[in-house]
Protein backbone atom coordinates (compact mmCIF):
# COMPACT_ATOMS: atom_id res chain seq x y z
CA UNK A 1 0.00 0.00 0.00
CA UNK A 2 1.29 3.37 -0.78
CA UNK A 3 1.99 5.66 1.66
CA UNK A 4 2.16 3.13 4.23
CA UNK A 5 4.63 3.64 6.71
CA UNK A 6 7.83 1.40 7.35
CA UNK A 7 7.34 -1.63 9.73
CA UNK A 8 10.65 -0.30 11.60
CA UNK A 9 9.05 2.73 12.27
CA UNK A 10 7.10 3.09 15.75
CA UNK A 11 3.77 0.42 15.98
CA UNK A 12 1.02 1.95 17.58
CA UNK A 13 -0.70 -0.33 20.38
CA UNK A 14 -4.38 -1.21 20.53
CA UNK A 15 -4.98 1.22 22.87
CA UNK A 16 -3.04 4.04 20.61
CA UNK A 17 -5.22 3.01 18.08
CA UNK A 18 -8.26 2.93 19.49
CA UNK A 19 -7.70 6.39 20.61
CA UNK A 20 -7.42 7.28 17.43
CA UNK A 21 -10.45 5.35 16.31
CA UNK A 22 -12.40 7.31 18.84
CA UNK A 23 -10.98 10.56 17.60
CA UNK A 24 -11.78 9.97 14.08
CA UNK A 25 -15.72 9.49 15.74
CA UNK A 26 -15.99 11.88 17.31
CA UNK A 27 -17.72 13.95 14.45
CA UNK A 28 -21.20 16.03 14.49
CA UNK A 29 -22.57 13.67 11.54
CA UNK A 30 -22.30 10.75 13.72
CA UNK A 31 -23.70 12.47 16.40
CA UNK A 32 -27.43 12.33 17.31
CA UNK A 33 -28.69 10.57 14.09
CA UNK A 34 -32.00 9.04 13.06
CA UNK A 35 -31.44 5.49 12.38
CA UNK A 36 -33.98 3.14 10.82
CA UNK A 37 -33.14 -0.69 10.98
CA UNK A 38 -34.39 -4.43 12.29
CA UNK A 39 -34.33 -4.82 15.98
CA UNK A 40 -32.39 -8.44 16.60
CA UNK A 41 -31.15 -9.98 19.63
CA UNK A 42 -32.14 -7.49 22.27
CA UNK A 43 -31.44 -8.12 25.51
CA UNK A 44 -31.11 -7.00 29.15
CA UNK A 45 -28.48 -7.07 31.44
CA UNK A 46 -27.99 -4.90 34.87
CA UNK A 47 -30.36 -2.39 33.22
CA UNK A 48 -28.68 -1.65 30.07
CA UNK A 49 -30.31 -3.01 26.82
CA UNK A 50 -28.01 -4.42 24.18
CA UNK A 51 -29.52 -5.14 20.98
CA UNK A 52 -28.15 -5.11 17.26
CA UNK A 53 -29.45 -2.78 14.25
CA UNK A 54 -29.68 -4.95 10.95
CA UNK A 55 -30.63 -4.22 7.49
CA UNK A 56 -31.56 -6.93 6.00
CA UNK A 57 -32.29 -7.63 1.88
CA UNK A 58 -35.83 -7.28 1.18
CA UNK A 59 -36.34 -10.50 -1.15
CA UNK A 60 -33.78 -12.92 1.06
CA UNK A 61 -34.08 -11.87 4.37
CA UNK A 62 -30.33 -12.18 4.07
CA UNK A 63 -28.50 -9.52 6.29
CA UNK A 64 -26.56 -6.67 4.85
CA UNK A 65 -25.27 -4.47 7.75
CA UNK A 66 -24.94 -4.80 11.35
CA UNK A 67 -24.15 -2.59 13.94
CA UNK A 68 -24.30 -3.16 18.26
CA UNK A 69 -26.49 -0.96 19.97
CA UNK A 70 -27.15 -0.16 23.49
CA UNK A 71 -29.33 1.91 25.79
CA UNK A 72 -28.36 2.84 29.28
CA UNK A 73 -30.16 1.89 32.48
CA UNK A 74 -31.15 5.36 33.02
CA UNK A 75 -33.45 6.06 29.75
CA UNK A 76 -33.85 2.69 28.87
CA UNK A 77 -37.18 2.59 30.56
CA UNK A 78 -38.13 5.75 29.18
CA UNK A 79 -37.53 4.54 25.64
CA UNK A 80 -39.46 1.76 25.94
CA UNK A 81 -42.74 3.14 27.69
CA UNK A 82 -42.62 5.74 24.94
CA UNK A 83 -42.11 2.72 22.41
CA UNK A 84 -45.33 0.91 23.95
CA UNK A 85 -47.48 4.15 23.98
CA UNK A 86 -46.97 4.61 20.80
CA UNK A 87 -47.38 1.26 18.87
CA UNK A 88 -49.48 -0.81 21.32
CA UNK A 89 -46.80 -3.54 21.77
CA UNK A 90 -43.10 -3.72 23.81
CA UNK A 91 -40.29 -3.02 21.94
CA UNK A 92 -38.56 -6.62 21.35
CA UNK A 93 -36.48 -8.36 18.54
CA UNK A 94 -37.98 -8.26 15.13
CA UNK A 95 -39.62 -5.11 14.91
CA UNK A 96 -38.48 -2.31 12.76
CA UNK A 97 -37.43 1.09 14.58
CA UNK A 98 -36.41 4.48 14.25
CA UNK A 99 -33.99 5.46 17.00
CA UNK A 100 -31.48 8.84 18.02
CA UNK A 101 -28.22 7.37 18.75
CA UNK A 102 -24.65 8.80 18.81
CA UNK A 103 -21.70 6.22 17.37
CA UNK A 104 -19.42 5.51 20.56
CA UNK A 105 -16.42 4.14 20.22
CA UNK A 106 -15.12 1.60 22.91
CA UNK A 107 -11.69 0.10 23.18
CA UNK A 108 -13.15 -3.12 24.52
CA UNK A 109 -16.76 -3.45 22.74
CA UNK A 110 -15.95 -1.13 19.72
CA UNK A 111 -18.32 0.46 17.44
CA UNK A 112 -22.20 0.73 19.21
CA UNK A 113 -24.75 2.78 18.43
CA UNK A 114 -25.97 4.45 22.38
CA UNK A 115 -29.47 5.11 21.35
CA UNK A 116 -31.00 8.03 23.31
CA UNK A 117 -34.69 8.26 21.84
CA UNK A 118 -37.23 6.13 19.51
CA UNK A 119 -39.78 7.10 16.96
CA UNK A 120 -42.95 4.46 17.26
CA UNK A 121 -44.97 5.94 14.85
CA UNK A 122 -42.05 5.06 12.05
CA UNK A 123 -42.56 1.47 13.37
CA UNK A 124 -46.20 2.08 13.42
CA UNK A 125 -45.54 2.58 9.54
CA UNK A 126 -47.42 2.39 6.38
CA UNK A 127 -48.53 -1.32 6.96
CA UNK A 128 -49.97 -0.66 9.94
CA UNK A 129 -51.63 2.63 8.83
CA UNK A 130 -53.21 0.61 6.51
CA UNK A 131 -54.04 -1.96 8.87
CA UNK A 132 -55.92 0.83 10.94
CA UNK A 133 -57.96 1.74 8.49
CA UNK A 134 -59.38 -1.33 7.23
CA UNK A 135 -60.27 -1.98 10.75
CA UNK A 136 -62.20 1.35 11.25
CA UNK A 137 -64.06 1.01 7.87
CA UNK A 138 -64.94 -2.81 9.03
CA UNK A 139 -66.10 -1.10 12.11
CA UNK A 140 -67.89 1.85 10.21
CA UNK A 141 -69.42 -0.85 8.13
CA UNK A 142 -70.94 -2.86 11.89
CA UNK A 143 -69.17 -5.85 10.65
CA UNK A 144 -66.03 -5.60 12.98
CA UNK A 145 -67.39 -8.15 15.86
CA UNK A 146 -70.07 -10.60 14.18
CA UNK A 147 -67.03 -13.75 13.62
CA UNK A 148 -66.47 -12.90 17.52
CA UNK A 149 -69.41 -12.90 18.70
CA UNK A 150 -70.53 -16.25 17.45
CA UNK A 151 -71.70 -18.90 19.94
CA UNK A 152 -69.22 -21.66 19.40
CA UNK A 153 -71.18 -25.10 18.65
CA UNK A 154 -70.07 -27.69 21.13
CA UNK A 155 -68.54 -30.05 20.51
CA UNK A 156 -65.93 -28.25 18.02
CA UNK A 157 -64.74 -31.34 15.79
CA UNK A 158 -65.56 -30.70 12.09
CA UNK A 159 -63.12 -28.25 11.20
CA UNK A 160 -62.56 -26.78 7.37
CA UNK A 161 -59.08 -26.09 6.86
CA UNK A 162 -57.64 -23.19 4.56
CA UNK A 163 -54.52 -23.36 3.87
CA UNK A 164 -51.92 -24.15 1.08
CA UNK A 165 -51.63 -27.50 0.37
CA UNK A 166 -48.50 -29.48 1.26
CA UNK A 167 -47.31 -26.28 3.92
CA UNK A 168 -45.42 -27.40 6.52
CA UNK A 169 -47.65 -25.14 8.89
CA UNK A 170 -50.84 -27.29 7.29
CA UNK A 171 -48.69 -30.90 8.36
CA UNK A 172 -48.63 -29.70 11.78
CA UNK A 173 -51.82 -28.69 12.49
CA UNK A 174 -53.03 -32.17 11.30
CA UNK A 175 -50.34 -34.18 12.99
CA UNK A 176 -50.94 -32.11 16.05
CA UNK A 177 -54.46 -33.00 16.36
CA UNK A 178 -54.10 -36.51 15.73
CA UNK A 179 -51.42 -37.24 18.25
CA UNK A 180 -54.03 -36.42 21.10
CA UNK A 181 -53.51 -38.67 23.72
CA UNK A 182 -57.30 -38.63 24.35
CA UNK A 183 -58.41 -39.61 21.26
CA UNK A 184 -60.70 -37.16 19.78
CA UNK A 185 -62.09 -37.69 16.57
CA UNK A 186 -61.80 -34.97 14.79
CA UNK A 187 -62.68 -34.77 11.30
CA UNK A 188 -60.59 -31.85 8.79
CA UNK A 189 -61.21 -30.90 5.27
CA UNK A 190 -58.55 -28.68 3.25
CA UNK A 191 -59.55 -26.26 1.23
CA UNK A 192 -56.75 -25.18 -0.55
CA UNK A 193 -55.63 -21.70 -1.22
CA UNK A 194 -52.68 -19.19 -1.80
CA UNK A 195 -51.42 -17.87 1.11
CA UNK A 196 -48.95 -15.52 0.34
CA UNK A 197 -48.02 -13.24 -2.51
CA UNK A 198 -50.77 -10.65 -4.69
CA UNK A 199 -53.46 -13.82 -4.92
CA UNK A 200 -53.72 -14.39 -1.07
CA UNK A 201 -57.32 -12.43 -0.64
CA UNK A 202 -58.67 -13.79 -3.57
CA UNK A 203 -58.05 -17.33 -3.33
CA UNK A 204 -58.77 -16.99 0.83
CA UNK A 205 -62.03 -15.58 -0.27
CA UNK A 206 -63.13 -18.64 -2.65
CA UNK A 207 -61.85 -21.17 -0.23
CA UNK A 208 -64.08 -19.39 2.51
CA UNK A 209 -66.52 -19.10 -0.14
CA UNK A 210 -66.62 -23.28 -0.92
CA UNK A 211 -66.92 -23.73 3.00
CA UNK A 212 -70.15 -21.49 2.91
CA UNK A 213 -71.71 -23.79 0.71
CA UNK A 214 -70.98 -26.47 2.77
CA UNK A 215 -71.94 -24.93 5.73
CA UNK A 216 -74.09 -27.16 7.81
CA UNK A 217 -70.99 -29.68 7.74
CA UNK A 218 -68.85 -27.86 9.58
CA UNK A 219 -68.06 -26.55 13.02
CA UNK A 220 -65.65 -23.64 12.32
CA UNK A 221 -62.93 -22.62 10.15
CA UNK A 222 -58.81 -22.72 10.68
CA UNK A 223 -56.81 -20.56 8.86
CA UNK A 224 -53.14 -21.60 9.02
CA UNK A 225 -50.20 -21.23 6.93
CA UNK A 226 -46.18 -21.45 8.36
CA UNK A 227 -44.39 -19.00 9.27
CA UNK A 228 -43.26 -17.19 6.18
CA UNK A 229 -41.07 -13.63 5.79
CA UNK A 230 -43.25 -11.14 8.19
CA UNK A 231 -43.54 -9.02 4.56
CA UNK A 232 -45.69 -11.59 3.35
CA UNK A 233 -48.29 -10.97 6.05
CA UNK A 234 -49.24 -7.44 4.66
CA UNK A 235 -51.58 -9.64 1.79
CA UNK A 236 -53.71 -10.23 4.62
CA UNK A 237 -54.14 -7.20 5.45
CA UNK A 238 -57.01 -6.89 3.00
CA UNK A 239 -60.36 -5.15 3.64
CA UNK A 240 -62.43 -7.92 1.42
CA UNK A 241 -60.49 -11.05 2.86
CA UNK A 242 -61.24 -9.50 6.61
CA UNK A 243 -64.10 -8.54 5.97
CA UNK A 244 -65.22 -12.07 4.77
CA UNK A 245 -63.84 -13.48 8.01
CA UNK A 246 -65.81 -11.23 10.33
CA UNK A 247 -68.92 -12.01 8.45
CA UNK A 248 -68.46 -15.93 7.72
CA UNK A 249 -71.02 -17.39 9.52
CA UNK A 250 -68.57 -20.06 11.79
CA UNK A 251 -66.49 -19.05 13.58
CA UNK A 252 -62.73 -18.65 12.42
CA UNK A 253 -59.74 -19.46 13.62
CA UNK A 254 -56.68 -17.40 12.72
CA UNK A 255 -53.23 -19.09 12.77
CA UNK A 256 -51.19 -16.96 10.53
CA UNK A 257 -47.78 -15.94 11.28
CA UNK A 258 -46.57 -15.94 14.60
CA UNK A 259 -46.65 -13.67 17.82
CA UNK A 260 -45.36 -10.79 16.54
CA UNK A 261 -47.29 -10.47 13.24
CA UNK A 262 -50.75 -9.49 13.50
CA UNK A 263 -52.68 -8.94 10.70
CA UNK A 264 -56.39 -7.54 10.48
CA UNK A 265 -57.94 -10.98 10.16
CA UNK A 266 -56.17 -11.20 14.01
CA UNK A 267 -58.78 -8.62 15.08
CA UNK A 268 -61.87 -9.66 13.28
CA UNK A 269 -61.48 -13.87 13.68
CA UNK A 270 -63.22 -15.27 16.43
CA UNK A 271 -60.13 -17.12 17.53
CA UNK A 272 -56.38 -15.93 17.04
CA UNK A 273 -53.41 -17.87 17.70
CA UNK A 274 -49.85 -18.04 17.15
CA UNK A 275 -48.96 -21.34 14.51
CA UNK A 276 -50.79 -23.97 13.44
CA UNK A 277 -49.52 -26.24 16.18
CA UNK A 278 -51.13 -23.58 18.55
CA UNK A 279 -54.48 -23.33 16.49
CA UNK A 280 -54.80 -27.65 17.65
CA UNK A 281 -53.97 -27.46 20.77
CA UNK A 282 -57.04 -24.89 21.06
CA UNK A 283 -59.08 -26.88 19.44
CA UNK A 284 -58.04 -30.19 21.77
CA UNK A 285 -58.61 -28.75 25.22
CA UNK A 286 -61.60 -27.67 23.83
CA UNK A 287 -62.85 -30.93 23.28
CA UNK A 288 -61.03 -31.85 25.98
CA UNK A 289 -63.31 -29.89 28.11
CA UNK A 290 -66.33 -31.08 26.71
CA UNK A 291 -64.73 -34.59 27.86
CA UNK A 292 -64.52 -33.38 31.36
CA UNK A 293 -67.67 -31.97 31.50
CA UNK A 294 -69.44 -35.34 30.27
CA UNK A 295 -67.23 -37.13 32.96
CA UNK A 296 -67.59 -34.62 35.86
CA UNK A 297 -71.60 -35.04 34.67
CA UNK A 298 -71.24 -38.75 35.02
CA UNK A 299 -69.83 -38.59 38.12
CA UNK A 300 -72.61 -35.90 39.19
CA UNK A 301 -75.19 -38.60 38.05
CA UNK A 302 -73.26 -42.09 39.67
CA UNK A 303 -73.58 -39.50 43.31
CA UNK A 304 -76.72 -38.38 42.51
CA UNK A 305 -77.89 -41.86 42.00
CA UNK A 306 -75.39 -43.24 45.04
CA UNK A 307 -76.78 -40.67 47.43
CA UNK A 308 -80.82 -40.95 46.22
CA UNK A 309 -80.47 -45.40 46.81
CA UNK A 310 -78.93 -44.75 50.14
CA UNK A 311 -81.14 -42.46 51.39
CA UNK A 312 -83.99 -44.95 49.78
CA UNK A 313 -82.29 -47.81 51.96
CA UNK A 314 -82.46 -45.83 55.00
CA UNK A 315 -85.87 -45.16 54.91
CA UNK A 316 -86.51 -48.49 53.69
CA UNK A 317 -84.47 -49.88 57.06
CA UNK A 318 -86.23 -47.49 59.15
CA UNK A 319 -89.45 -48.41 58.18
CA UNK A 320 -88.51 -52.26 58.52
CA UNK A 321 -87.34 -51.46 62.02
CA UNK A 322 -90.58 -49.57 62.84
CA UNK A 323 -92.79 -52.14 61.52
CA UNK A 324 -92.95 -54.81 64.10
CA UNK A 325 -93.20 -52.21 67.16
CA UNK A 326 -96.08 -50.42 65.40
CA UNK A 327 -98.37 -53.64 64.55
CA UNK A 328 -96.97 -55.03 68.58
CA UNK A 329 -98.09 -51.19 69.97
CA UNK A 330 -101.56 -51.23 67.92
CA UNK A 331 -102.05 -54.27 69.61
CA UNK A 332 -101.35 -53.14 73.08
CA UNK A 333 -103.08 -50.03 72.41
CA UNK A 334 -106.55 -52.02 71.19
CA UNK A 335 -106.18 -54.47 74.39
CA UNK A 336 -105.83 -51.45 76.86
CA UNK A 337 -108.83 -49.36 75.13
CA UNK A 338 -110.70 -52.94 75.74
CA UNK A 339 -109.45 -52.98 79.43
CA UNK A 340 -111.01 -49.13 79.94
CA UNK A 341 -113.95 -50.70 78.61
CA UNK A 342 -114.37 -53.24 80.81
CA UNK A 343 -113.51 -50.59 84.12
CA UNK A 344 -115.74 -48.66 82.53
CA UNK A 345 -118.80 -50.91 82.66
CA UNK A 346 -117.83 -51.77 85.87
CA UNK A 347 -118.31 -48.23 87.06
CA UNK A 348 -121.55 -48.03 85.36
CA UNK A 349 -123.07 -50.67 87.56
CA UNK A 350 -121.45 -49.39 90.78
CA UNK A 351 -123.01 -46.05 89.52
CA UNK A 352 -126.21 -46.23 87.74
CA UNK A 353 -127.55 -50.04 88.07
CA UNK A 354 -126.45 -50.08 92.15
CA UNK A 355 -128.24 -47.15 93.16
CA UNK A 356 -131.03 -48.02 90.88
CA UNK A 357 -131.67 -51.64 92.45
CA UNK A 358 -131.64 -49.91 96.28
CA UNK A 359 -134.29 -47.37 95.15
CA UNK A 360 -136.62 -50.47 93.31
CA UNK A 361 -136.16 -51.99 96.97
CA UNK A 362 -137.06 -49.11 99.03
CA UNK A 363 -140.57 -48.34 96.65
CA UNK A 364 -141.35 -52.11 97.10
CA UNK A 365 -140.76 -51.39 101.06
CA UNK A 366 -143.21 -48.35 100.82
CA UNK A 367 -145.81 -50.26 98.41
CA UNK A 368 -145.90 -53.01 100.94
CA UNK A 369 -146.03 -50.59 103.56
CA UNK A 370 -148.85 -48.61 101.92
CA UNK A 371 -150.99 -51.08 100.42
CA UNK A 372 -151.07 -52.78 104.06
CA UNK A 373 -152.41 -49.35 105.62
CA UNK A 374 -155.00 -48.75 102.31
CA UNK A 375 -156.35 -52.31 103.35
CA UNK A 376 -156.68 -51.73 106.98
CA UNK A 377 -158.55 -48.51 106.38
CA UNK A 378 -160.73 -49.86 104.39
CA UNK A 379 -161.73 -52.92 106.48
CA UNK A 380 -161.78 -50.09 109.46
CA UNK A 381 -164.57 -48.32 106.97
CA UNK A 382 -166.20 -51.54 106.11
CA UNK A 383 -166.58 -52.17 109.92
CA UNK A 384 -168.18 -49.62 110.51
CA UNK A 385 -170.24 -49.66 107.46
CA UNK A 386 -171.23 -52.90 109.03
CA UNK A 387 -172.35 -51.40 112.61
CA UNK A 388 -174.21 -48.42 110.77
CA UNK A 389 -175.76 -51.27 108.67
CA UNK A 390 -176.81 -53.09 111.72
CA UNK A 391 -178.01 -50.45 113.54
CA UNK A 392 -180.17 -49.20 110.44
CA UNK A 393 -181.48 -52.96 108.99
CA UNK A 394 -185.22 -53.68 109.20
CA UNK A 395 -184.62 -56.62 111.49
CA UNK A 396 -183.66 -54.04 114.32
CA UNK A 397 -186.20 -51.95 113.85
CA UNK A 398 -188.31 -54.95 113.79
CA UNK A 399 -186.94 -56.27 117.19
CA UNK A 400 -188.05 -52.48 118.71
CA UNK A 401 -191.33 -53.37 118.11
CA UNK A 402 -192.24 -52.63 114.40
CA UNK A 403 -194.12 -54.66 111.71
CA UNK A 404 -193.88 -54.45 108.18
CA UNK A 405 -196.89 -54.68 105.82
CA UNK A 406 -196.43 -56.44 101.99
CA UNK A 407 -199.07 -57.60 99.55
CA UNK A 408 -199.04 -61.20 98.91
CA UNK A 409 -196.92 -60.16 96.12
CA UNK A 410 -194.54 -58.94 98.17
CA UNK A 411 -194.83 -55.27 97.92
CA UNK A 412 -194.88 -53.11 100.82
CA UNK A 413 -198.15 -51.47 101.90
CA UNK A 414 -196.81 -47.87 103.79
CA UNK A 415 -200.09 -46.41 103.79
CA UNK A 416 -203.67 -47.47 104.60
CA UNK A 417 -204.93 -46.02 101.05
CA UNK A 418 -203.07 -49.17 99.66
CA UNK A 419 -204.96 -51.40 101.21
CA UNK A 420 -208.21 -52.14 100.23
CA UNK A 421 -210.94 -54.57 101.78
CA UNK A 422 -210.69 -57.79 101.37
CA UNK A 423 -206.75 -57.66 100.26
CA UNK A 424 -204.89 -60.85 101.49
CA UNK A 425 -201.92 -59.03 103.19
CA UNK A 426 -198.51 -60.15 105.20
CA UNK A 427 -197.23 -59.05 108.11
CA UNK A 428 -193.49 -59.44 109.38
CA UNK A 429 -192.53 -59.40 113.23
CA UNK A 430 -189.15 -59.88 114.45
CA UNK A 431 -190.21 -63.07 115.68
CA UNK A 432 -192.25 -64.34 111.80
CA UNK A 433 -194.99 -63.60 109.94
CA UNK A 434 -198.59 -63.51 110.09
CA UNK A 435 -201.15 -63.30 106.84
CA UNK A 436 -204.73 -61.59 107.73
CA UNK A 437 -207.65 -59.94 105.36
CA UNK A 438 -208.87 -57.03 105.54
CA UNK A 439 -212.33 -56.74 106.54
CA UNK A 440 -212.51 -53.49 106.78
CA UNK A 441 -211.62 -50.04 105.89
CA UNK A 442 -211.80 -46.73 107.49
CA UNK B 1 -116.03 -55.83 57.88
CA UNK B 2 -114.38 -54.22 54.58
CA UNK B 3 -110.96 -55.45 53.52
CA UNK B 4 -108.52 -52.45 52.09
CA UNK B 5 -107.96 -53.37 48.30
CA UNK B 6 -104.65 -53.63 47.82
CA UNK B 7 -102.49 -52.96 44.37
CA UNK B 8 -100.05 -55.46 43.20
CA UNK B 9 -96.79 -53.92 44.81
CA UNK B 10 -95.42 -55.10 41.33
CA UNK B 11 -97.99 -52.79 39.73
CA UNK B 12 -96.82 -49.69 41.95
CA UNK B 13 -93.83 -47.50 41.42
CA UNK B 14 -91.08 -46.80 43.92
CA UNK B 15 -92.67 -43.87 44.93
CA UNK B 16 -96.12 -44.43 45.20
CA UNK B 17 -94.94 -48.21 46.94
CA UNK B 18 -92.80 -46.09 50.11
CA UNK B 19 -95.84 -43.63 49.74
CA UNK B 20 -98.15 -46.50 50.79
CA UNK B 21 -95.80 -47.62 53.23
CA UNK B 22 -95.59 -44.59 55.11
CA UNK B 23 -98.87 -44.20 55.03
CA UNK B 24 -99.97 -47.66 56.17
CA UNK B 25 -97.03 -46.80 59.22
CA UNK B 26 -98.98 -43.53 60.54
CA UNK B 27 -102.23 -45.94 60.45
CA UNK B 28 -100.74 -48.17 62.48
CA UNK B 29 -99.80 -45.85 64.66
CA UNK B 30 -103.12 -44.00 64.99
CA UNK B 31 -105.78 -45.36 66.41
CA UNK B 32 -107.77 -45.17 63.52
CA UNK B 33 -106.11 -48.28 63.14
CA UNK B 34 -108.83 -51.36 63.03
CA UNK B 35 -106.93 -54.37 64.88
CA UNK B 36 -109.21 -56.71 62.60
CA UNK B 37 -106.85 -55.34 59.52
CA UNK B 38 -103.77 -55.18 61.89
CA UNK B 39 -102.69 -58.57 60.01
CA UNK B 40 -102.89 -57.48 56.93
CA UNK B 41 -101.79 -54.22 57.44
CA UNK B 42 -98.06 -55.77 58.45
CA UNK B 43 -98.11 -58.02 56.09
CA UNK B 44 -98.87 -55.65 53.04
CA UNK B 45 -96.01 -53.30 54.97
CA UNK B 46 -93.93 -56.38 54.50
CA UNK B 47 -94.69 -57.15 50.93
CA UNK B 48 -93.88 -53.31 49.94
CA UNK B 49 -90.37 -53.57 52.00
CA UNK B 50 -89.53 -56.44 50.01
CA UNK B 51 -90.57 -55.18 47.16
CA UNK B 52 -88.49 -51.93 47.42
CA UNK B 53 -85.81 -53.83 48.50
CA UNK B 54 -85.75 -55.45 45.77
CA UNK B 55 -85.84 -52.87 43.53
CA UNK B 56 -83.22 -50.95 45.10
CA UNK B 57 -80.76 -53.96 44.55
CA UNK B 58 -81.79 -53.98 41.31
CA UNK B 59 -81.35 -50.27 40.32
CA UNK B 60 -77.89 -50.42 41.93
CA UNK B 61 -76.80 -52.93 40.12
CA UNK B 62 -78.06 -50.78 37.10
CA UNK B 63 -76.49 -48.18 37.86
CA UNK B 64 -73.25 -49.89 37.93
CA UNK B 65 -73.39 -51.47 34.84
CA UNK B 66 -74.78 -48.42 32.88
CA UNK B 67 -71.90 -46.15 34.59
CA UNK B 68 -69.54 -48.51 34.37
CA UNK B 69 -68.75 -47.37 30.64
CA UNK B 70 -68.18 -43.85 31.71
CA UNK B 71 -65.37 -44.05 33.79
CA UNK B 72 -62.35 -42.78 32.23
CA UNK B 73 -60.47 -44.51 29.77
CA UNK B 74 -57.05 -46.02 30.84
Amino acid sequence: MSGARPFDSAPLSVTALSRIIAGLLSVSDLHDVWITGELVDLRASGGHCYMELVDKDAGSGRVNARIKAIMWANIAPGIGAKFQRGTGQRLQSGLKVMVLGTVNYHPSFGISVVITDINPSYTLGEAERRRREILERLKADGVIDLNRSLQWPVPVLRIAVVSASGAAGYGDFVNQLYSTPRRIRFSVELFTAVMQGVRTAESCIAALDAIGRRVNEFDCVVMIRGGGSSSDLQSFDDYALAANVAQFPLPVIVGIGHERDTTVLDYVAAMRVKTPTAAAEWLIARAGECLDRLRQAAADILAAATDRMAGCNTQLSYCEGMLPTVARAAVQRSRATLDNARLSLAGVRASRIVPEQSRLGAAGDALKVASRAIVSRAMERLDASAGLLGALSPEATLRRGFSVTRTSDGHTITSAGEAAEGTVIVTTFADGEVTSTIINHQ
Amino acid sequence: MQKPEFTPVKDLTYTAAVAELDSILRTMQSDRCDIDLLAAYTRRATELIAECRSRLTTTDAELRAILADLTPEA
